[in-house]
């Protein structure tokens, strides 16, 4: 847990849409630390009114569930465009370069094509369940699936933009945290 | 017609009335459309969880399940009807309304979700438990901590009888009763028994509550396009699925009574439900206001003998 | 032909260093593709993988371990533990295991387990001198006493699939001896591969020295006693204890320590976001993969190859375990309860296995499972808190599935550690 790997910039040289990328990152982990924060919080909250006040907030629950669901995607997508996600790097360190640029693209594209399922599907997934609301919080169910969607859209971004920098021969990483 | 090859899905165990009963109409299914249609079934709901699964009918992911209509009630405003408190006076009550207009209603709003219900199972009636001593009273519930479902008529219910109403996961519910982070929770007679309740909520008080039907269902788009023959036999099979389901259901539910009976739980009859019934007026009123629409189809069923 | 599409695609995006989440994630939505399935479901399946409650007890343990951390706590825990087991090679490990089995008394799950004790022990012993892979090794193995340590929620689904008829509090009764046996299995081989790496063992310090780190890490220690206390007295659940956990440990910094700094405080969050966002992007793409799985029927199919090739009681009991455990390092454990127990427990029974012990010996196994890859959400948190590569941890467990292992032969052959305790009491 050391800070060596804190703040890992994807970008070397700091052109404008790498500038942007950032940007878009550090609103993310602004947005899913917020909602680490509430999270918190809340759960607070609700042991405090059920054990204390013996008048359980009902929507806790419910809302804490869509909280997660905010930190799991969006801060996944900042994983990919900060590289932190849990892979085996094993093969990567034994082939010869040319073939490991072959992995990294591979990946990327990967990657950017599972998240434009995910903005796709996660958006038909959110209109199909706006509807009907989500009990005790009265909130669209739709909005479950919304970080999803969202998140899916930022991968493609992230992994596309990486993809540009490979090409480029700016940027081979593609590692695990270390 | 091409072969279809269909999956289900039920969340109930291997041996539970739900289960043997769909596995029967998987079996008549077949059976009745001379192996055209197959239906793999998949318990446990390994599937996912029940409004998972039925978004998955619903998409058409997979052909049929059986569901309680309490989850139904957030897609299908009919369905949610059946979850407001003593709603039905029995279960025979249940199926009386189910079978006539009331029934057609609740299947109408369903089909226009993409869901169509082939017959009504059975799934009893809800009543409380908890440690401390039986509920003869709305008064005994008040300041009390009661697991509800997710539903805010069965959370509404819980504060008009002064009752503290907290929503828990299904799986956190046991350890909640044995440590007192909930005073008592309410369920049918073969839940209380099988998730081991008893053992920890040792009063059973028969108030019967909450007495929601079940539905064998199946895909809207599935079914309409099949011929008119197997159109037929699917809802012969799943007919004489449900009578089974019933009739193994009322053999449960008494095995279940028994079994906890001897394991020293305390039954407590309510003589007069009335009390009960009279503090949910508020409940009725509020869901009444909010969906005015849904006004002739309450008092339908009220006024079914 | 479409689990071979699954299979492949996983075991190929993974070599080619493809994050095991998105691997996960990718191959299982193929598979919906190829078998004609809605997509949106497979959506849905990731979405539902963390739609969770139990769950909420990762972001919580995670951010009451990084507080601690950055707050002071864990430093001062780490000269109290020193001070106290500093003596004994290998110390700390054995500390894990037994902080494991004593939370697995109050916590059913081991996931719970792991994001509490991991995100503060693996730092505390990466600070001592510890490897990393050590370090995740032992927590991520011991937390699966949660699962057989009374109060287990695992055990009560357990009970729900045998569809009645068994006793949820015998049940955990006879879950007391073979987690405390497993325990003193891992603390055996966290002791031994502790004196095999070398790991030096310090002089005691005095016993003025030991009191004096112990006032220094007591309100660090009195987390542990509010989120036992808690939980034992009805406060809150499990799961709503790590939020208190968090809590309080910003709490005792704030005001005790004087240590928090806002940059702390937002480091602090950071990670906790990252390390939480890491692992349930892997249980939710898993979840969307287990979906196939059982789509494909692979429990039922491998009962169906395996078995029957035998009478003898002992190698049925045997290839009971070797599928159980197969099935666990693939899928998740929940879902194995429901599918496993209704095709296994009438074989078992058939060679003399009572139900009790018989869940005792699934329990293990899919324990097991939990700290195995590809899928195995322990080994997910273990290795997203020791900022360890997943490959570099499991390179080095092996000793101590070893000691599981022969913890589980014990308990599925000597039917008396998992029946004695609850005949003693009369259950
Ligand atoms: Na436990
Ligand atoms: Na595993």
């Amino acid at each position: 847990m050391s800070d060596a790997q804190e703040g890992t910039a994807a970008t070397d040289s700091g052109s404008g849409l790498d500038r942007l990328l950032d940007a878009i990152a550090a609103l993310c982990r602004f947005i899913t630390g917020v909602s680490l924060v509430v999270l918190t919080v809340i759960f607070g909250w609700l042991v405090f009114g059920r054990y204390v006040l013996n008048a359980t907030p009902t929507w806790v629950e419910q809302a804490a569930l869509l909280l997660v669901m905010v930190i799991a995607f969006l801060g996944a997508a900042v994983g990919v465009h900060e590289h932190t996600h849990l892979s085996v790097s094993l093969l990567r360190g034994l082939v010869p370069a040319w073939l490991r640029t072959v992995f990294v693209v591979a990946t990327d594209l990967l990657l950017a094509g599972f998240g434009l399922l995910m903005l796709i599907y996660g958006g038909q997934l959110t209109l199909f369940k706006w509807g009907s609301l989500i009990p005790l919080i009265g909130l669209p169910e739709g909005l479950r699936s919304l970080p999803l969607t969202v998140g899916g859209g930022l991968i493609v971004l992230f992994s596309l933009a990486h993809l540009w920098r490979v090409v480029q021969g700016r940027d081979l990483r593609r590692d695990t945290i270390e | 017609a091409a072969a279809q090859d269909w999956r289900g899905w039920n969340i109930h165990v291997e041996g539970y009335p739900n289960t043997v009963a769909m596995d029967r109409f998987a079996e008549l299914v077949e059976e009745k459309t001379d192996g055209e249609i197959t239906l793999q079934m998949f318990h446990g709901g390994t599937l996912g969880s029940q409004p998972d699964a039925i978004e998955q009918v619903r998409l058409g992911g997979l052909a049929v399940g059986n569901f309680n209509l309490g989850p139904i009630g957030p897609i299908v405003p009919e369905a949610n009807v059946v979850s407001l408190p003593f709603i039905f006076k029995n279960v025979e009550h249940m199926f009386r309304v189910l079978n006539g207009e009331g029934g057609q209603m609740i299947a109408d709003g369903m089909e226009a979700k993409g869901l169509i219900p082939l017959a009504w199972y059975d799934a009893g009636a809800r009543s409380f438990y908890n440690g401390d001593g039986p509920i003869a009273s709305p008064e005994d519930v008040e300041g009390m901590k009661v697991r509800v479902m997710n539903n805010d008529l069965y959370s509404g219910m819980i504060a008009e009888m002064g009752g503290n109403p907290s929503p828990m996961a299904f799986a956190e519910v046991y350890q909640a009763l044995q440590t007192g982070v909930v005073d008592g929770a309410e369920n049918n007679w073969p839940s209380y028994e099988s998730t081991g309740h008893y053992e920890v909520a040792p009063f059973f008080s028969v108030s019967e509550h909450l007495i929601i039907p079940e539905c064998l269902c199946i895909n809207a788009d599935a079914f309409n396009g099949l011929s008119e023959e197997h159109q037929a036999a699917v809802r012969e099979a799943a007919v004489e699925s449900a009578e089974l389901q019933r009739e193994l259901w009322a053999e449960r539910e008494a095995a279940s009574r028994e079994t906890v009976e001897g394991a020293g739980v305390t039954v407590n009859e309510i003589a007069d439900k009335a009390p009960f019934q009279e503090a949910m007026q508020p409940v009725y009123e509020t869901y009444l206001a909010e969906n005015p629409d849904l006004r002739p189809l309450v008092e339908l069923i009220q006024s079914t003998d | 032909m479409g689990l071979l599409v699954l299979l492949g695609l996983f075991g190929l995006c993974v070599l080619i260093g493809t994050p095991v989440a998105f691997a996960l994630g990718i191959s299982a939505i193929a598979a919906f593709w190829y078998e004609g399935l809605p997509l949106m479901i497979g959506f849905q399946r990731i979405i539902s993988g963390i739609n969770v409650f139990s769950l909420m007890a990762i972001p919580f343990f995670i951010f009451a371990g990084e507080l601690m951390f950055h707050g002071g706590i864990a430093i001062r825990l780490v000269r109290f533990a020193q001070a106290a087991v500093g003596a004994v090679r290998g110390g700390l490990g054995i500390v894990n295991v037994f902080s494991s089995m004593l939370f697995g008394g109050i916590s059913g799950s081991a996931v719970a387990d792991i994001s509490a004790l991991g995100s503060i022990l693996v730092p505390v012993m990466k600070e001592k001198g510890y490897d990393a892979d050590y370090a995740v090794n032992v927590t991520v193995t011991s937390s699966i006493a949660g699962i057989i340590i009374p109060p287990s929620h695992n055990m009560i689904i357990y009970a729900i699939a045998v569809g009645g008829g068994v006793s949820i509090s015998k049940l955990f009764l006879a879950g007391v001896v073979p987690g405390v046996l497993m325990c003193l299995c891992l603390a055996a081989a966290a002791y031994l591969v502790a004196v095999k790496r070398g790991y030096r063992a310090e002089r005691f310090p005095g016993w003025t020295a030991m009191a004096l780190s112990f006032v220094g890490a007591l309100p660090g220690l009195l987390t542990a006693v509010i989120i036992v206390g808690g939980v034992l007295s009805g406060v809150f659940t499990v799961t709503e204890s790590g939020a208190f956990g968090a809590i309080y440990a910003f709490l005792v910094t704030l005001l005790v320590y004087r240590a928090i700094t806002w940059e702390n405080f937002r480091l602090a969050v950071r990670q906790s976001v990252r390390t939480t966002s890491m692992v349930m992007i892997l249980i939710a793409c898993a979840a969307a993969f287990a979906y196939m799985l059982t789509f494909y029927q692979v429990p039922a199919r491998m009962v169906g190859l395996l078995t029957g090739l035998t009478e003898n009681p002992i190698m049925i009991l045997l290839m009971i375990n070797v599928i159980l455990l197969i099935l666990g390092m693939i899928m998740d454990m929940a879902a194995l309860i429901l599918i496993c127990t209704p095709i296994f427990l009438p074989v078992a029974a058939s060679v003399g296995v009572d139900p009790y012990q018989f869940g005792m010996i699934l329990l293990v196994n899919l324990g097991l499972g939990l700290c195995t890859p590809p899928v195995g959400s322990c080994l997910f948190v273990g290795c997203a808190v020791g900022r360890l590569p997943m490959e570099k941890a499991v390179r080095t467990i092996w000793p101590f599935y070893f000691a599981i292992l022969v913890a589980l032969l014990l308990i599925t052959f000597v039917p008396a550690i998992s029946l004695t305790l609850p005949r003693l009491l009369g259950l």
